[in-house]
């Protein structure tokens, strides 16, 4: 015991003596937490459009007002041919053309199904994806409140008719806002990346100045090694967890709805997993430089991009999606996620927590046996 | 069956230890036994495996096969009984460079547990010891080279070991932290303690109990130092000679010469007692002045091991080569 709290109290003087780590502990979340929810925001309002309308009917305009009026659109010009639509596109001015057929008052007025074209501009994928529902379900808005009106002129009593209407809400995240959906997943890839990367070094840097002679000389066991090593990132990333989660709570108005203790018991499984990666990596690597590419490879690559963090993995190919099966993120940005925004409880987030739980156990077992083989 | 018994007087009791990196054999089945209480130095150039044999007895490098008992605890079967009896000073610089001299300290106490209760007045007679009290504060990456290595010391003995490992332990240190360094190892060797040293310098091998020679990964001599300059056939007589340059060849040419070396400005030449001359001495310079030479001054110098090893080390080549021959014809 006395031996781990000695390794523990070095790795501190080691992270209070080095200011750039310090900076990237802190001050990274911070960075990451401003620009995911700024920069790279994924709420897309007012998308700058234009409109081709080819009827110039009442209805038409009616129509152009109501995407408008939608928020979602900013109708900048108006076309008069396909061939100009090419050059808005290429110059970036719009991101969406929106065309309104020849006949499309008339076809309205006779009750029948109006023709509006949506072109949007393939490049910028979540832009595309996010206008072309929006315009379809301006669409159906507009026309079914055509269709009453109509019923209505020739004398129908609409209020007791029986009919369907889609109406969709979003729960949880009522406004879409990609900030409530980032700061969960956020919290999963800061703390991935610190504690992954750091464990991996801290061993390679030994071995590299040759203290870790030292450490192997001395009448140490190994699991005291590793416990000392990794408890003061433990700590570290807690305090990162803690630090973003009231960041994004008070700076970002992210709902926490969930138990706070659900949210340590995951944090506690998913930190001891990554640490236990970071000492696999630190026990396979010989330089830092291997070390840090290898734990780059297997933390920041699949937090990213296979955890469900940015790209849901419903949509993944099927390989991928299993592949993701095997990585711990995927099932913390899931709890995280759940905790934050759902308020789930353990009733529901039990087959994440033992995935989470398992992996732990792996993890470190491999690392111990590694330990023990090669140190 | 295998005996596995040691003799407990003795530090080290290394059986045929051999290690193999990928196809180089780096300790060729060394054998060696090493009494409590000595200064033992190994000697040999880069490449000899002093390093890796060293590592081995530390507990810090499996070896290849064979087996080494400290105290009589082996090395592969019970490192845990080893470690807390040995300290061991590696030849790279390995402590922490942002801990301060008393972190590293406290630090290397602690990791080999030494009691809280001892930890404060050992590490004040250790600094004291080393001369560096005052700059127990400072982070040891600013100190100087010679500083640096008797921290590295000091660390090690915070445990009290009672045998000591050191891996060229004074290498680009100044002259004078080299004797400060040796003064600190006598006082060790006068409390009992075991030193195991490899060493690069002759003069520091000279302060040994024993010295052995190794090289090709294996151990060709082993004796005092006395006992080594002894085994040098014939005397040295050191000649003082404007020209020296030019009368190199003359005087390596004569037949009772066996070595010849520049010293400073001087000729450091080894002659055998040979039959035709019984002087040798005399010899020489009549030689010398038949070949139209003045010498300044002559002398006999008393053998160093460097003069030692100059000879001794290719008829000890020779050794090596029909030991090689003799395991050919056993095959």
């Amino acid at each position: 015991m006395n031996r781990i709290l000695a390794i523990a109290r070095k790795e501190f003087i080691h992270i209070r003596r080095d200011p750039r780590l310090l900076g990237m502990i802190l001050l990274m979340p911070i960075f990451q937490l401003f620009l995911y929810s700024y920069a790279l925001s994924f709420d897309i309002k007012h998308l700058p459009t234009a409109v081709m309308d080819f009827d110039h009917t009442t209805m038409s305009r009616q129509y152009v007002n109501a995407l408008e009026q939608s928020n979602y659109f900013t109708v900048n010009k108006s076309l008069t041919t396909y061939s100009e639509v090419d050059k808005t596109f290429e110059s970036n001015s719009d991101r969406v053309v929106v065309v309104i057929a020849a006949g499309f008052g008339d076809e309205l007025s006779a009750g029948r199904q109006g023709n509006v074209q949506v072109l949007v501009d393939g490049s910028d994928a979540n832009s595309a994806a996010l206008g072309q529902a929006y315009a379809g379900a301006l669409s159906r808005i507009f026309g079914s409140k055509v269709a009453i009106a109509q019923l209505q002129a020739k004398g129908f009593n609409t209020s007791g008719a029986a009919g369907l209407s889609s109406n969709t809400r979003t729960w949880y995240n009522p406004e879409g806002r990609s900030a409530s959906y980032f700061v969960p997943g956020l919290i999963v890839v800061l703390v991935t990346m610190v504690t992954v990367m750091q464990t991996s070094i801290t061993l390679v840097r030994e071995k590299e100045t040759g203290t870790y002679e030292q450490l192997v000389v001395s009448p140490m066991r190994r699991i005291e090694l590793m416990v000392g090593k990794i408890a003061p990132w433990s700590l570290i990333g807690a305090a990162q967890i803690v630090l973003i989660s009231v960041i994004g709570i008070v700076a970002f108005g992210i709902p926490f709805r969930g138990s706070p203790m659900l949210l340590a018991l995951a944090s506690l499984l998913y930190v001891i997993c990554t640490l236990g990666l970071g000492l696999i990596v630190s026990a396979v690597s010989e330089t830092i430089d291997t070390a840090t590419q290898f734990a780059a490879l297997i933390s920041f690559l699949p937090t990213f991009m296979l955890s469900g963090y940015i790209f849901p993995i419903s949509s993944m190919p099927w390989l991928l999606q299993a592949i993701s099966y095997l990585y711990p993120a995927r099932y913390f940005i899931d709890i995280t996620r759940m905790i934050f925004l759902k308020g789930s409880g353990f009733d529901v987030m039990w087959p994440d927590m033992v995935a989470l739980g398992a992996f732990a156990v792996i993890i470190v077992s491999l690392a111990a046996s590694l330990y023990r083989e090669r140190a | 069956m295998t005996d596995t018994s040691s003799n407990a007087e003795l530090a080290i009791d290394a059986r045929e230890l051999r290690k193999e990196f990928r196809s180089v054999v780096a300790v060729n089945d060394v054998s060696l036994q090493i009494a409590k209480g000595e200064v033992f130095g190994l000697v040999g150039p880069d490449g000899a495996g002093k390093s890796t044999l060293i590592r081995m007895l530390a507990t810090t490098l499996a070896p290849t096969s064979g087996d080494a008992y400290v105290f009589g605890k082996s090395v592969i079967s019970d490192p845990h009984d080893v470690k807390p009896r040995i300290g061991y000073m590696s030849q790279q610089f390995s402590l922490y460079g942002d801990l301060t001299v008393a972190e590293n300290l406290r630090f290397f106490a602690e990791l080999r547990g030494v009691p809280r209760a001892e930890m404060a007045q050992r590490s004040a007679r250790l600094l004291e010891f080393a001369g560096l009290t005052e700059f127990s504060k400072r982070q040891a990456q600013y100190l100087s080279g010679g500083m640096k290595q008797k921290l590295a010391l000091a660390a090690t003995l915070i445990s009290e070991p009672d045998l000591l490992f050191l891996d060229e332990p004074t290498t680009g240190v100044d002259p004078v932290s080299r004797r400060e360094f040796w003064r600190i190892i006598s006082d060790l060797h006068r409390q009992g303690i075991t030193v195991f040293v490899a060493t690069p310098y002759m003069d520091e091998a000279d302060r040994c109990n024993e010295i052995a020679f190794m090289t090709q990964g294996q151990i060709i001599l082993r004796d005092t130092p006395t006992g080594m300059k002894r085994r040098v056939p014939g005397r040295i007589i050191e000649i003082a000679i404007p020209d020296y340059r030019a009368a190199m060849p003359v005087v390596r040419s004569l037949p009772f010469v066996k070595s010849v070396e520049v010293s400073g400005e001087m000729l450091r030449v080894l002659v055998t007692s040979d039959t035709e001359c019984e002087d040798a001495e005399k010899c020489l310079a009549d030689e010398l002045v038949k070949a139209g030479f003045t010498v300044d001054h002559m002398r006999l110098a008393p053998t160093d091991l460097e003069m030692a090893f100059a000879t001794l080390i290719p008829d000890a080549d020779e050794l090596l080569k029909r030991d090689e021959d003799a395991v050919a014809v056993a095959e």
